[in-house]
């Protein structure tokens, strides 16, 4: 078989199963695990939660001096759920999974103060990844919440 | 004789050293003796230092050394790109043409069959990397700002504190497709 | 002895990297201030003033020394940022602050970017009022007050008449007074 041949060959099957992995990248997963990491940020002291180790970098960007973690919470959720965390000073974290296309999950999620709504946001992450949402005030600093979903 | 008006339309430009000689000589003679006139210079030199002052507090803050490093990157980085391609179609794409025959008429064939979801995964496939994307937000009239950090790829959604408290709305900051 | 911008230049079509450092260093924070001022975010303005170094280099060797160095350069940055802010208004979700300008809005950051303009009240007001001008309006401002340049440059740059350059100004900076109102 000619050189050409081969390279042509190979480069045909290399689309062809590029084209296979993209097609099988759209599914609906099962169940979203969802992970909140609720965070105070102040600057009332300099110190640093080691347990956010994985998170400086990213925290380091709102420039506060000191992040300490008050809870961490992992839930389950079923795809066409939802899953309700709470959030100290008497908030709640509400995630609706939306969909999972091409390694990224589609979140829809509330931040309420009681029962009223604060703010509704839907968010495409990748998958594993997170987002910040920050900026309720409590206990002198401001919250500040680490939402990732992880698709199994 | 220049009326105010004229001269007010000129002020900017006399300001600025723009005009021509009789023109500048009349716009200066009408300012000695209108103090309207007079007072709408101050107020643009007043505004052309406020201008200078939030642009130029700026400057001082970029150091060069990583501004250059990160020039010389995408100076490195998007010609090593281009050559490498060209490269390889070069070598790819010499010799004859009829051994490309076959492999062409299978990926007409693999085209018409995963049309769709190429397209899609093609378009989508960018994301993979990129960070989380916002479809819309709704902060039910509270100010909200979202931010992108380049180096951490992290997406921050802040809301604002209300100065009244949270059961107050301020400006209508709803936002989406 | 200092070598002229046309020195260096033609140092750069030569293939001396060294010579468009030195160009790079001796305009970097003028075109950064420029789009600065016509993009209001630090990280987009950073962005586009190393896109702006990037083309520059890229097209060097097109340049013939018909124009200044300056005004060729300063074409491209506004031309490149104009185009991110057409871009931005399309897309409002794609919206940035840096996070100095977010958490100074709630007092949590105690430095102030702008910190030579005492009145916070007329800096806010004078931000907003710029950030309502269109991009051509924007951009003429910026460039006169910035970097005091020429009718005739600043035509050159956004390529249209000194006519036009006028009585944008003109337009401009009556937009701003009467947005600022009695803070002047």
């Amino acid at each position: 078989m000619s050189q050409r041949l081969k390279q042509g060959f190979l480069f045909s099957s290399l689309t062809f199963f590029v084209a296979a992995y993209l097609r099988a990248a759209e599914n609906s997963p099962q169940t979203v695990s969802v992970k909140i990491e609720t965070i105070l940020a102040s600057n009332q002291s300099g110190e640093f939660d080691s347990r956010l180790k994985a998170l400086e970098k990213q925290l380091r960007v709102l420039k506060y001096r000191s992040y300490r973690l008050l809870k961490e919470e992992s839930k389950d959720v079923p795809s066409q759920g939802s899953a309700s965390f709470e959030i100290p000073g008497g908030r709640s974290l509400i995630v609706w999974p939306q969909d999972f296309r091409n390694q990224q999950v589609a979140l829809k999620v509330r931040l309420q103060g009681g029962q009223k709504p604060l703010l509704d946001t839907t968010i495409r992450l990748p998958n594993k990844g997170n987002f910040i949402l920050g900026g309720p005030p409590h206990d002198g600093g401001v919250l500040v919440l680490s939402i990732s979903a992880n698709v199994q | 004789m220049k009326n105010c008006d004229s001269t007010r339309e000129s002020l900017g430009a006399w300001l600025d050293g723009e005009l021509d000689r009789a023109e500048s000589e009349a716009v200066r003679v009408h300012l000695e003796g209108c103090v309207a006139c007079k007072e709408e210079r101050r107020q643009l030199e007043k505004l052309q230092v406020a201008l200078k002052s939030v642009l130029d507090s700026e400057a001082s803050r970029i150091a060069f050394p990583p501004f250059w490093s990160s020039v010389q990157q995408r100076i490195t980085e998007k010609s090593a790109w281009r050559e490498d391609l060209v490269d390889w179609l070069r070598s790819v794409f010499s010799g004859p043409r009829i051994a490309w025959a076959i492999p062409a008429v299978i990926l007409l064939l693999l085209g018409v069959l995963s049309g769709d979801s190429l397209v899609s995964g093609f378009r989508n496939f960018g994301q993979r990397n990129n960070f989380a994307s916002v479809e819309s937000i709704d902060a039910y009239g509270r100010n909200v700002a979202l931010l992108r950090e380049d180096e951490t790829k992290t997406t921050v959604i802040w809301l604002y504190q209300n100065q009244e408290g949270e059961d107050e709305s301020t400006t209508e900051t709803r936002l989406s497709f | 002895m200092e070598l002229s911008d046309w020195e260096l230049v033609q140092k750069c079509q030569s293939g001396e990297m060294s010579a468009f450092e030195d160009l790079v260093s001796r305009y970097y924070q003028k075109v950064y201030m420029v789009i600065l001022g016509l993009l209001r975010n630090r990280d987009d303005a950073m962005e586009v003033a190393q896109e702006t170094f990037f083309r520059a280099y890229r097209k060097i060797k097109s340049f013939q020394g018909g124009s200044s160095f300056y005004t060729w350069l300063y074409r491209i940055a506004v031309n490149i940022a104009i185009d991110t802010q057409r871009r931005q208004k399309r897309n409002p979700l794609d919206f940035r602050e840096t996070m100095d300008e977010v958490l100074e809005e709630q007092n949590e950051v105690a430095k102030d970017p702008f910190s030579d303009v005492h009145d916070k009240e007329l800096r806010d007001r004078l931000v907003e009022a710029i950030n309502d001008l269109t991009p051509e309006h924007k951009a003429v401002i910026v460039l006169r007050t910035l970097e005091g340049l020429s009718y005739k440059d600043i035509g050159e740059i956004l390529g249209c008449s000194e006519g036009t350059v006028m009585s944008r100004l003109h337009y401009a900076r009556k937009k701003l007074q009467s947005k600022l109102g009695g803070f002047l």
